[in-house]
C-alpha cells in the first residue's frame, strides 16, 4: 500500500525530469541494445554453425575413423591416404566393439568425370555401405537406395546428389537412366535431398554414391579405405568407443605404442564443441564490452542520481517533516534509479531487435526473436538500476531534513 | 498535549568544542493554545522547534506528546509522528516544485496509513480558500497562496499540533494578515498552534509567550488581550 504510494511518487518524480531521466537513460540503453544485438547473434550464429555441422557430419552419434596418423586437413580421397585401412578392419569393429551400433565403409574420390548423353560433371563419388543413409541422416528425395544384395553383387547403380541431377538432368527424370561414371556405365536409381553448403563452403550436394563393393571393383580398383564412420550406441560413451576402436586397430595394425597410429579418430561431436566454444569466446569477449557499456551506464546513473540528490535535498526535507523515514527516502530514490534503468533497458531491447534485423539482413543469418537474451537484458538493466541505485538512495537517507528546510 | 522537561540540546562544533543551543526548557502547553515562541536569533527557538517537530531528538531531556514519550524513538517512529501528529508550516512554503498544489497537499497521505484520498486534499484545499488553484504550481501562485497551499498541507492529516515558523517571515502585510487570520481560525476550531516568530505583531495572535534566551526559557506569560491583533495593529 504505502509500497505503490511511494513507487507513484517516484514515477511522478521521474516524469517530471525527463531531460535527466532521458540521460541517465543513455548508457542504459547502449549497453543493452548492444547485449540485446550481441546476445542474439551469438545464439543464431551457434544454431546456425551447429545446423551447417549437422548437415555435414549427419549425426552427432558417430566417430570417424581415417587412415594416416596426425590429422590431415581436408577431406581424405583414394589418391592421398595410406592404404592401411581395410575392409576387414569395418568388419572388426563391428563384430568386437560393443558400443558401435553400425559401421559404414567409405572409399571416395574427387573429380571424377561422370557423364549422361553429351552432358558431364566432376563430383565426388563415395562408394558406401548401405546403412549409410541412416548414419548420415540423410534421406533419398526420389527413388531408393541401393541394398545389401546389389553391394554384394557388385551392382553398377548410382544415386545421386542434387547438384549432379541439376548438372546432368536439367529436364529429365534421372530415375533409370545410365549414367557413365569414369566411362563405366552406371544406372541412377535415386536421388538425394539437397544438403545446401557445408561449414567451409563445401558444396555436399555434387556427389554421386555407389555400392562400396562396387566402387572397391569395379571403379577404383583399390582395396581400401579413405573412412569408416562407425555409429555409437550412446552417444555419452562416445569416447570410450573411439578408445576401443584404437585399441583394436593398433592390435590389427600391428602398431606398438609408442609407435604413432596409422589412422586417426576423430569424433565430430567434440570437434562441433571445439567450434562452438571458438565462437563463443568471441561472443564473451562481446559480452564483455557491452557490459563495460553497462557499468558506465550504471555510473551515470550513479553520478546523476548523486547530483539530483544534492539538487533535491529541499525535497528531501519536505517529505522528511511530513513524515518520511528514511526508508521511504531510500526506497524512492532506488525505485527511480531502476525505473529509469529498466526503461532504458526496454529501450535498448528495442533498439537492439532492430539493429539486429538490420544486422541478420546483412550477415543472412536467419533474424531471430530469442526470449532468453532479451529477458536477461532487462533483468541486468533491472539489477544495474538497483546496484548503481543504492549510493544516491542511501545518500538522499542521509540528508538531514532540518539543514535541508532551511537553506 | 506537550510536556518538555529538562529539554536541552547540545552540538558539536569543530573540536571538542560543545555549543548548548537549547538548556533544560521545562514547560507545559494544554490542547487548544496558541503559543508563540519568541526570542533574537540564535535564542534556540529553531532547535526547540526541531525538537517539538521531532525532526531532532534532544541530548537529554524528555519530550511527552499526546501521551507519547518521543524522546528516544526511532527514526521510523519519529516520521510516524510526524505524518500524523504534527503539522509544519515553514517561512519559506517548502512547496515541491513542478507538483501541483493538489499533489502537494496529498503528500503527507503517501507517508500515512490511510490511502492517498484526492478529495480530502481538495476539500482542504478549498478549506484555505483555494478550491479554484488546486491544479496550480507552485511558481503560478503568490507567496500568501503558496503559504495557505502549505498550511492545507499542514493540516491533511489532522495534527494534534501545528507548528509554525516565521510563517510571515517572506509575506507582504496584506497576505501576512491573511494566513494569520487563518492560523487564528485554526487555534478558534481547537488546534494547538506553536509558533516561531519575532514580529510582535504576529505573536500578538497568541495566547501566551515563552520567550528564549541564550538557549534558556527566560519568560513564560500569557497574553491578555490576545484579540489585539484583530483590531487592526497589523
Amino acid at each position: 500500500m504505502r509500497a505503490t504510494k511511494i513507487t507513484s511518487q517516484a514515477v511522478r518524480s521521474t516524469g517530471r525530469n525527463r531531460i535527466r531521466a532521458a540521460l541517465m537513460m543513455l548508457g542504459i540503453v547502449v549497453g543493452i541494445s548492444s547485449l540485446a544485438i550481441l546476445s542474439s547473434i551469438g545464439e543464431a550464429t551457434k544454431r546456425e554453425t551447429m545446423k551447417r555441422f549437422k548437415n555435414m557430419i549427419g549425426t552427432f552419434d558417430t566417430i570417424i575413423v581415417r587412415p594416416g596418423g596426425g590429422r590431415s586437413r581436408g577431406m581424405p580421397t583414394l589418391v592421398n591416404v595410406p592404404p592401411t585401412l581395410r575392409f576387414e578392419d569395418a568388419n572388426a569393429i563391428a563384430a568386437e566393439v560393443s558400443e558401435v551400433k553400425a559401421i559404414a565403409a567409405v572409399q571416395n574420390a574427387f573429380d571424377i568425370d561422370v557423364q549422361y548423353r553429351e552432358r558431364n560433371t566432376s563430383p565426388a563419388v563415395f562408394g558406401v555401405s548401405c546403412n549409410w543413409l541412416e548414419l548420415r541422416s540423410e534421406d533419398v528425395a526420389d527413388g531408393g537406395f541401393f541394398s545389401d544384395e546389389q553391394n554384394t553383387s557388385l551392382a553398377r547403380v548410382a544415386v545421386l546428389g542434387a547438384d549432379v541431377q541439376n548438372g546432368l538432368f536439367p529436364e529429365e527424370d534421372p530415375l533409370g537412366k545410365t549414367i557413365r561414371i569414369a566411362n563405366v556405365p552406371f544406372q541412377v536409381i535415386g536421388t538425394l535431398k539437397s544438403r545446401g553448403a557445408g561449414p567451409a563452403g563445401a558444396a555436399l550436394d555434387n556427389i554421386v554414391l555407389i555400392p562400396i563393393n562396387t566402387a572397391s571393383r569395379r571403379l577404383f580398383n583399390r582395396d581400401y579405405l579413405t573412412m569408416l564412420i562407425a555409429q555409437v550406441r550412446n552417444p555419452d560413451r562416445s569416447v570410450e568407443a573411439m578408445e576401443k576402436v584404437a585399441a583394436l586397430l593398433r592390435e590389427r595394425h600391428r602398431v606398438r605404442p609408442p609407435a604413432l597410429d596409422d589412422f586417426t579418430i576423430t569424433n565430430p561431436a567434440a570437434t562441433m564443441a571445439q567450434v562452438t566454444r571458438a565462437s563463443s569466446t568471441l561472443s564473451k569477449i562481446l559480452t564483455g564490452v557491452s557490459l563495460m557499456a553497462l557499468l558506465i551506464g550504471g555510473i551515470v546513473i550513479m553520478a546523476l542520481m548523486s547530483i539530483s540528490v544534492s539538487e533535491r535535498r529541499k525535497e528531501i526535507g519536505i517529505r522528511r517533516s511530513v513524515g518520511a523515514g528514511r526508508g521511504d527516502i531510500v526506497q524512492q530514490f532506488l525505485l527511480e534509479a531502476v525505473l529509469v534503468a529498466l526503461a532504458g533497458g526496454i529501450a535498448g531491447v528495442l533498439i537492439g531487435v532492430g539493429g539486429m534485423q538490420i544486422v541478420a539482413r546483412t550477415q543472412r543469418l536467419s533474424p531471430m526473436l530469442l526470449w532468453q537474451p532479451i529477458v536477461t537484458a532487462i533483468l541486468v538493466a533491472f539489477g544495474t538500476g538497483l546496484l548503481f541505485g543504492i549510493y544516491p538512495a542511501w545518500k538522499a537517507s542521509r540528508v538531514d531534513p532540518i539543514h535541508a528546510l532551511r537553506f | 498535549m506537550i510536556e518538555v522537561e529538562k529539554l536541552s540540546k547540545r552540538y558539536k562544533r569543530g573540536g571538542n568544542a560543545e555549543v548548548e543551543a537549547l538548556k533544560e526548557a521545562t514547560f507545559q502547553i494544554a490542547p487548544g493554545e496558541f503559543v508563540c515562541v519568541r526570542g533574537a536569533s540564535g535564542s534556540g527557538k529553531s532547535t526547540l522547534l526541531n525538537l517539538l517537530g521531532c525532526l531532532d531528538q534532544p541530548s537529554s531531556g524528555a519530550y511527552r506528546l499526546d501521551g507519547e514519550e518521543v524522546s528516544r524513538y526511532t527514526d521510523r517512529q519519529l516520521s510516524r509522528i510526524r505524518n500524523n501528529k504534527i503539522g509544519f508550516i515553514f517561512q519559506s512554503f517548502n512547496l515541491l516544485p513542478r507538483t501541483t498544489a493538489l499533489e502537494n497537499v496529498e503528500i503527507p497521505m503517501v507517508y500515512g496509513n490511510g490511502r492517498v484520498d484526492r478529495e480530502r486534499a481538495r476539500e482542504a484545499l478549498e478549506r484555505v480558500g483555494l478550491g479554484e488553484r488546486a491544479e496550480h504550481f507552485p511558481t503560478e501562485l503568490s507567496g500568501g497562496e503558496q503559504q495557505r497551499v502549505a498550511i492545507a498541507r499542514a493540516l491533511i492529516n489532522k495534527p494534534a499540533l501545528v507548528l509554525a515558523d516565521e510563517p510571515t517571515g517572506n509575506l507582504d502585510v496584506y497576505a501576512a494578515s491573511e494566513v494569520m487570520a487563518l492560523l487564528q481560525s485554526l487555534h478558534w476550531e481547537g488546534r494547538t498552534i506553536l509558533l516561531v516568530t519575532h514580529d510582535p505583531a504576529v505573536a500578538a495572535y497568541a495566547s501566551r509567550e515563552i520567550l528564549l534566551r541564550d538557549g534558556a526559557v527566560v519568560s513564560d506569560c500569557t497574553l491578555r488581550g490576545n484579540n489585539r491583533a484583530i483590531q487592526g495593529a497589523i
